[in-house]
């Protein structure tokens, strides 16, 4: 399913059904006019139809670099055919990673560049900035921030379950945004280590933040783009954060 | 057996016995950490103490446990799947392999999984309840483990144990219960030097080479301050509580991490040792 979501930056993907709803397991593509960007590529399990949407959107053009959030199969699983389809891909990956063992040996790690938290790079005009992750499921993960449209890209945080109905909307296409326990459900699993978070430590850096970026949408990989109310939807994961502590 | 050593530089995996069958299967990298490792320090918030500190080398590893029935835990990365699997077969001979048991799914612990199964088809794999979309990480099929769940391989009973420090949302460590042999995953693990031929020691080892509890304290310290980036947002009290309670639950007589050297008893001396590193690893 290919979605706008805003200016150039389209989400596609899949959705995994489970006993809480439904998983969405995503690719976002920043068009960016001769220099497309992916954030993450995908899962093996879906690379036909991966290949055949980010195909579609490209229609022709190259893309020149794949960010990776991290590692994991559901997240870069499709490397191997993205790197078979364009061998020049520039992977890039967050500077905590070690690419020669946490990546699959797939391409040249020549093509693996890595970033640090708080770098910016620009590609082909647009400047994307590298942001530590406040939800970690790999030491290796990282956030990206696109400045030009606002949205964040924040791997497994923020993911959210969802019903079938709520499938491909955004967050202003269902009715009172995504709730507090649809956050819970999946971080509650997701980050097995919140059982050990104390908020009043952690908010401050989750704020620090969004005080620092504009951030206008939050697009997560397990859970279709957050479109505005930025501030609501951050109070809930912080809400999400804190059952999640207070029921251990 | 001594310690076999399979391929070279990014690709070399050995293996040693640890017990007369519980075998460690580890990839380091030796005379090559120095090309990946040389600024292992330089993250930390404070780097400049460890200036012209020691090249260090960081193990993946997984176990080998052969008796009537086999189990693997964990797996290694792709990158070393050739040497893992003469490894493997090196161990087993011409026995099968029964169970592929999976701490967490990053590449680094579950990346050979499938390649193990296409060589043992009958094994199965085995992971952690909690999870409901495996076959997105390439497990399909896994059968999945509570806590307190027992593998019984014949003289050995693998336990699933709820872990207490993860670096992913769905892990398990491991307890077998005839040896005392406990398994932590991504904790509590030291650092080595390959030009201190300290690749493949077990920790009592080193320590007779030289390797100190100051040192081992300061690397305990250090990994978790990688690898759990987290615990800034934690209570320290809580977590060394949570440590004693574990030690004393699991009468642990070797430690094995999935990147570190093997401990060898004497727990009592190194828990205080752990507990302090972690301790200050949230200070940091």
């Amino acid at each position: 399913m290919i979605r706008n979501i805003v200016g150039d930056v389209y989400q596609i993907g899949e959705y995994v059904e489970g006993s809480y709803g439904y998983e969405a397991v995503l690719v976002y593509v920043i068009m960016n006019e001769q220099h497309p960007i992916l954030i993450d590529c995908g899962s093996q399990l879906h690379r036909t139809g991966i290949m055949q949407e980010i195909n579609s959107l490209l229609a022709g053009r190259t893309p020149e670099y794949i960010f990776l959030t991290h590692s994991e199969l559901p997240h870069a699983g499709n490397l191997q055919q993205v790197a078979k389809q364009w061998p020049n891909i520039k992977v890039i990956v967050s500077n905590v990673m070690l690419p020669y063992i946490e990546i699959a040996p797939i391409l040249p790690l020549s093509q693996i560049t890595s970033e640090a938290a708080g770098k910016t790079i620009n590609v082909g005009g647009r400047t994307l900035k590298f942001v530590f992750a406040t939800l970690k499921d790999q030491p290796g993960s990282q956030w990206v921030f696109d400045a030009q449209t606002g949205v964040l890209f924040t791997g497994d945080g923020f993911g959210y379950y969802q019903s079938a109905e709520q499938i491909g909307k955004f967050s202003d296409e269902v009715e009172g945004g995504i709730r507090e326990i649809q956050f819970r459900d999946y971080h509650r699993t997701a980050f097995h280590f919140l059982r050990w978070v104390l908020p009043e430590k952690f908010n401050p850096d989750l704020d620090a933040i969004f005080a620092q970026l504009p951030v206008k949408i939050i697009a997560p990989i397990h859970g279709d783009a957050i479109r505005g109310d930025i501030p609501t939807h951050v109070a809930r994961l912080k809400q999400a954060v804190a059952n999640i502590r207070n029921a251990v | 057996m001594n310690t076999i050593v399979f391929g070279e530089g990014l690709e070399r995996v050995a293996v040693r016995p640890i017990t007369p069958d519980i075998f460690w299967i580890t990839h380091c990298l030796g005379d090559k950490a120095q090309d990946i490792y040389k600024n292992y320090f330089s993250m930390l918030p404070n780097a400049a103490d460890y200036s012209g500190h020691r090249i260090v080398d960081y193990p993946f590893s997984a176990f080998l446990i052969r008796d009537e029935k086999s189990l693997m835990i964990d797996t290694g990365a792709p990158r070393q799947q050739a040497n893992t699997l003469k490894a493997v077969e090196y161990v087993l001979g011409d026995k099968s392999l029964d169970y592929i048991w999976i701490s967490h799914v990053e590449l680094p612990h579950a990346g050979n999984a499938p390649a193990l199964k296409r060589r043992y088809p009958q094994a199965q794999y085995m992971t952690v309840r909690g999870g409901e979309q495996y076959a997105l990480h390439g497990l399909e099929g896994a059968q999945l483990m509570a806590p307190g769940e027992v593998i019984d391989l014949g003289k050995h009973q693998l336990e699933s144990v709820e872990p207490l420090f993860v670096d992913h949302g769905l892990s398990q460590w491991a307890y077998e219960r005839t040896t005392g042999f406990t398994f932590t995953a991504d904790w509590a693990h030291n650092l080595h030097e390959p030009a201190k031929n300290e690749c493949f020691m077990f920790l009592d080892e080193m320590e007779t080479a030289g390797y100190s509890a100051a040192l081992h304290c300061d690397d305990v310290k250090v990994n978790a301050w990688y690898q759990f980036p987290w615990l800034k947002w934690t209570d320290p009290d809580e977590v060394c509580t949570a440590i004693d309670a574990f030690f004393a639950r699991y009468d642990t007589k070797i430690l094995a991490p999935s990147h570190g050297n093997i401990i060898r008893g004497d727990m009592a001396r190194y828990v205080p040792l752990i507990k302090e590193g972690m301790r200050q690893a949230i200070a940091m």
